[in-house]
């Protein structure tokens, strides 16, 4: 059952959605309608998935009006045997003319049997408008790794502080207590 | 007198993928001693001062490292860095989303820790940061830069020798450290180096040029040719290199 919301004209939405253990992972099919001019969403998601979980992740934008303005990055980390993948819709009907939509998707793996995948799709049915997607998957940096525990780092350590600025860009719109528990399970993964 | 090596290299063989690149290297490093190394290209200059480091992708095949009495090779990179090793990069790594504070806070605290020494207090750590920061003429917004992203040639060595007189070693390996640097950086560096020089300490500047060794006067200069050290010699021995360069100096 997918989650709606409907933003009409010169409406804002910030959202910013956890998927990490010990959470309730409900809002996983989302639906952004952008009903109006000047309508933006702002969108972001955190996803850690330590050991054997699986998760779907499904977002739909619609544009269905001009002047609207849509931002989402989604980041990830899954590690042992778990497995993420991230559904992402931007649609652009026919009149959104001046339309300004841009997604990133990013996943690191943890070891080699956990599985991510990414799949941008952009309909798009106006010729003025300005979309883009970004989607990578990864593994930590062994250069980074070395260049850090070469100046007395520990290996664990080196590779949290990887992950911490992986997710600095959606960890920084948290408040301190929700931080504080993002890097609790990262810690432990 | 044997306690005053601080490191000795035996009959070294490593290499990478497979291939071979040290072919049986020797050497011997006394405490308070610099020994430059040259050698041309590919001779195996950066394997041997990633091989000392622990670089994980490099095999080490026969041989010995002893590095202050212990058995260097048993040694993961952290474990060989609390011991007193410190490399300078050829080609420092960029760490994204990482502030220059935030990774000097976290080694020198995990430096300590294995040191069983407590944290550096906030204070402290600021005043050490600001102290060495001077010492390579870096500006304050430095340290608040992401670990050498968008950082000139020149910019990256500086960070280099700025980490390592925080971290101020037992052993200091300078990789090529005077590569692309013009001649006022090239005096940061050296200073760098010969402010650090202690009784107790040695320092392994592995180089093309004998610029650098105008400003660090080396006590023992080794050239290193495919993967083995055939000349080893005094500081007038860098200068025969210079002038006739690596062809004629075989033994």
């Amino acid at each position: 059952m997918s989650k709606v919301y409907n933003l009409e004209a010169g409406e804002k939405l910030t959202l910013t959605l956890l998927y990490v253990p010990g959470r309730p992972w409900d809002e996983r099919d989302i639906e952004v309608n952008l009903n109006g001019p000047g309508a933006e969403l702002d969108l972001a998601g955190l996803y850690l998935c330590p050991d054997g979980e699986s998760l779907d992740i499904r977002v739909v934008v619609r544009h269905n009006s001009g002047a609207c303005l849509s931002r989402q990055m989604f980041k990830g980390i899954v590690g042992g045997k778990s497995r993420a993948s991230f559904d992402g819709l931007i649609y652009v009907a026919q009149d959104s003319q001046k339309t300004k939509a841009y997604q990133e998707s990013h996943s690191i793996l943890l070891s080699s049997e956990a599985r991510a995948e990414s799949r941008p799709q952009l309909e798009i049915y106006a010729d003025d408008v300005e979309c883009s997607h970004g989607a990578t998957t990864g593994y930590l940096n062994p250069d980074e790794q070395f260049y850090m525990r070469s100046r007395g780092i520990p290996e664990q350590e080196a590779k949290r502080l990887q992950m911490i600025s992986f997710l600095a860009p959606v960890t920084d719109r948290l408040d301190g207590s929700t931080r504080a528990e993002v890097l609790d399970i990262l810690s432990r993964m | 007198m044997e306690n005053d090596i601080l490191l000795q290299i035996k009959d070294l063989h490593a290499g990478i993928e497979g291939k071979e690149i040290l072919k049986g290297v020797n050497l011997t490093i006394r405490r308070g001693e610099i020994h430059a190394v040259m050698g041309p290209n590919g001779a195996g200059k950066s394997t041997l001062s990633a091989v000392l480091a622990g670089k994980p992708e490099y095999t080490v095949t026969s041989g010995s490292i002893e590095f202050a009495g212990r058995d260097l090779l048993t040694m993961t990179p952290e474990e060989r860095s609390w011991a007193g090793i410190f490399l300078s990069f050829q080609y420092p790594v960029e760490i994204p989303g990482v502030t220059i504070t935030n990774f000097m806070k976290t080694a020198v605290n995990a430096r300590r820790k294995a040191a069983g020494q407590e944290e550096l207090s906030a204070g402290d750590f600021l005043k050490l940061m600001k102290e060495k920061m001077a010492f390579v003429q870096m500006k304050s917004e430095f340290s608040k830069r992401e670990v050498n992203v968008g950082f000139s040639g020149g910019e990256k060595k500086r960070n280099e020798i700025f980490q390592m007189a925080m971290i101020d070693p037992l052993f200091g390996i300078l990789d090529e450290t005077d590569s692309g640097l013009d001649v006022d950086a090239l005096k940061i560096v050296a200073g760098g180096v010969n402010s650090l020089k202690g009784p107790r300490k040695s320092f392994m500047i592995i180089t093309h040029y004998q610029k650098l060794l105008e400003y660090i006067v080396p006590d023992v200069v080794h050239v290193l040719k495919d993967g083995r050290i055939v000349t080893t010699g005094g500081r007038e021995l860098a200068d025969r290199i210079w002038q006739q360069g690596f062809e004629g100096i075989d033994e």
